[in-house]
């Protein structure tokens, strides 16, 4: 017998996941829409983030510790500079490539944020600072906590869709993104530095990525390399919603974190431990296979 | 980067004509034992493929040819001949000339060969993107070790049912190509990856795949109880064997019509498809075709390493053999063996230094090779073969260049 509130805490934690997820995800499709680079890398940048915030706010490897908040706007200013940074000397040069190359330079940009982690930090858990790791959490109805970090991914997702969405449909920057995104000749033709566009994408999209790996490190008490598994579980998301498709990313998320939760509590007790993780692998098969172009994602049309 | 403009990449050597098949002049089967693979750079005699378009092919001089036969033959030059001759001693004999790690090293290199052979068919000439490379090993791997620790059925038999189930699970993991292509094959081939390892991790799930970590048993025979292999001497030449056939098979696979038709559907799917081709059925046995190879590379390394456990297959293995595949060049059978062999020399090379330093250094390891792969891309994306192909033309024409 299924019981309401547990069904429901599990779902209200589910969506909360999702949130967190969605961050990344929508990280992810800002890439695809403005560049077409399918970033596989995007778990790994999400870990970064969220080392960063442990190096920069305790005495490990660097003695900065600096406060929490400082810590985490110097993460994502840092996110920006490593996004102009990764198109200007990695990505630059694959505009126009096979996608095969861009796709093992993405694997091969993750296997060396891992590395680099793991051989300067170890691959130990690290805890975050007292500050954040929020003891409050929201208090919904069946007696049900949704704790900080899912709350405020929840609403920093929200937040991020509906300033992204708005920001481009309604500033002038927004339209040249998809301008650029529609037809980059065109676009061209009509005086749009598409080098600026692809550059703003990246650094957004990192910088987004970031908080996401964050919230995510902070829903767990600290970073670990857990957080890899992200850059996985996006791809169900972003399939799902359609691969450029921002609130697409969203939607997707959403649903993943949904499904994780639900098929880590009721699937485990039969499958075994990992099932939550397996579930949105097999619902992205089922996606490719059925609805390939997702929710809202653009059909392609093929002429010989 | 788009989906649709695969078809524009550049390679000739996939675009090549069989006929003209610069791979299949290699007398590739005996060579790679070669620790060195650079040793054995003058023998590909043929012209590089990075062959100015139009341009006639540069033949050697004096040397023509009067059948069918002779022009279509898998050793064709006089230098092919002589370097056949040559190198087929250099793998009896490495077991004599080499200590037990180089001659661990070169076993490693041979097995490895194999599976990125069954990459090299299902992305060299068929072009789908397959990330799946650990998972597919794994199943190769514990489906052959079940079979040789319960049946005790003995190793071929092991690494024939192995191969099969790999295969048909890369079909099954394939039947997406039906609708969509390129990067959508790569997501649900790496989310195969993910199931696989959770699978075998899994103890749960014992009764399928017989534990999560387990111990291969020794002195086990090739058939049933005969021939027994123990000692790595007797893997060595099992393994070289092994690698020798699938080698040979692959280059007289680029030379039939299969391959062509797998490199109609990497250039351009929809032409092929047009022009009479069954493209998902095409892809579906280069899948098939390719599984099977590294499914059989999965269960000689379970043989070699002697113990598996899913930390042996993850997605860096699948990192490690793109690398090896792209750096030697996409493509060709004797890119993939400079590739591996290059590859594997390299990375034990490193991995000694690193440990001369800091004992957790080895995390370096998947950042060198992401900087090597990176590279390599950026300089010469068709990869070492082709950077060689320049030079010997180069030198070819050496000094009246026109």
């Amino acid at each position: 017998m299924v019981e309401i509130a547990t069904l429901f805490e599990v779902t209200v934690t589910g969506i909360g996941l999702g949130a967190v997820y969605a961050l990344v995800a929508i990280g992810f499709s800002l890439i695809y829409k403005v560049t077409g680079v399918l970033n596989f890398a995007q778990g790994q940048l999400a870990l970064l983030g969220a080392y960063l915030v442990v190096v920069l706010s305790t005495p490990l490897l660097i003695s900065l510790e600096l406060p929490a908040s400082v810590a985490i706007v110097v993460t994502l200013l840092f996110g920006l500079v490593l996004g102009v940074v990764l198109e200007r000397v990695i990505f630059r040069h694959f505009i126009g490539e096979p996608v095969l190359s861009v796709i093992i330079v993405t694997l091969a940009l993750g296997g060396i944020i891992t590395g680099g982690i793991r051989f300067l930090i170890g691959p130990q858990y690290r805890a975050y600072p007292e500050a954040l790791r929020p003891d409050w959490s929201l208090s919904l109805p069946f007696g049900v906590d949704l704790s900080a970090s899912f709350t405020l991914g929840v609403i920093l997702s929200l937040v991020v869709v509906t300033a992204l969405m708005l920001f481009f449909r309604y500033t002038v920057i927004g339209s040249i993104l998809r301008a650029g995104a529609s037809d980059q000749q065109a676009a061209m033709v009509l005086g749009i530095s598409i080098e600026r566009t692809i550059l703003l994408a990246w650094a957004l999209s990192i910088s987004i990525t970031s908080i996401g790996g964050l919230l995510f490190a902070m829903s767990a008490g600290g970073a670990g390399f857990t957080i890899e598994a992200v850059g996985i579980l996006i791809f169900a998301a972003v399939v799902f919603g359609g691969l450029d498709s921002i609130p697409g990313a969203f939607i997707g998320a959403l649903v993943v974190g949904l499904l994780q939760q639900l098929g880590a509590f009721y699937a485990e007790p039969i499958l075994g431990p990992g099932v939550g993780q397996v579930l949105p692998m097999a619902f992205l098969l089922v996606v490719i296979l059925v609805k390939p172009y997702g929710l809202f994602g653009t059909e392609r049309i093929e002429r010989l | 980067m788009l989906p649709n403009e695969r078809s524009d990449r550049d390679e000739p050597t996939d675009a090549e004509p069989a006929d003209a098949e610069p791979a299949d002049a290699e007398p590739t089967d005996a060579e790679p034992a070669d620790a060195e693979p650079a040793d054995a750079e003058p023998t590909d005699a043929e012209p590089a493929d990075a062959e100015p378009a139009g341009g006639g092919r540069l033949m050697p001089c004096g040397e023509y040819f009067t059948s069918y036969a002779d022009r279509m033959g898998l050793v064709r030059w006089r230098i092919e001949k002589v370097a056949l001759v040559l190198a087929i001693p250099i793998p009896l004999l490495l077991p004599l000339l080499l200590g037990g790690g180089a001659l661990s090293m070169v076993t490693r290199i041979f097995i490895f060969i194999i599976a990125v052979l069954g990459l090299h068919v299902i992305l060299g000439y068929a072009g789908e993107i397959v990330l799946a490379q650990g998972a597919f090993m794994a199943i190769g791997a514990y489906a052959s070790t079940r079979i040789v620790a319960e049946t005790g059925a003995g190793l071929i038999p092991g690494m024939l049912v192995g191969g099969l189930l790999t295969a048909a699970v890369a079909v099954l993991f394939g039947l997406p190509s039906w609708r969509v292509k390129g990067f959508y094959i790569a997501i649900s081939t790496l989310a195969l990856q993910f199931i696989a390892l959770w699978f075998f991790e899994n103890n749960e799930l014992a009764f399928i795949h017989g534990g999560s970590q387990q111990n291969i048993p020794r002195d086990v025979g090739l058939v049933g109880e005969y021939v027994t292999i123990s000692s790595a001497t007797e893997q060595y030449f099992f393994v070289f064997a092994v690698m020798a056939l699938f080698v040979l098979l692959t280059l007289n696979l680029s030379r039939t019509g299969i391959a062509r038709i797998f490199r109609g559907i990497h250039e351009n799917d929809l032409s092929s498809a047009v022009l009479g081709i069954d493209v998902f059925r095409n892809k579906l046995l280069a899948y098939a075709i390719g599984g099977f190879m590294i499914g059989v590379a999965g269960s000689l390394y379970s043989l070699y390493i002697g113990f598996i456990s899913p930390d042996y297959f993850t997605i860096e293995l699948t990192l490690e053999h793109y690398v090896m595949l792209l750096l030697g060049g996409m493509g060709r059978v004797w890119g993939v063996v400079l590739g591996v062999s290059l590859v594997t020399i390299v990375q034990d090379e490193i991995r000694e230094l690193l440990l001369t330093y800091a004992a957790d250094a080895t995390a370096l390891e998947p950042l060198f090779f992401g900087v090597l792969i990176i590279v390599v891309l950026a300089v010469e994306p068709k990869g070492l073969l082709a950077g060689l192909g320049q030079i010997k033309d180069y030198l070819r024409k050496w000094p009246y260049a026109y």
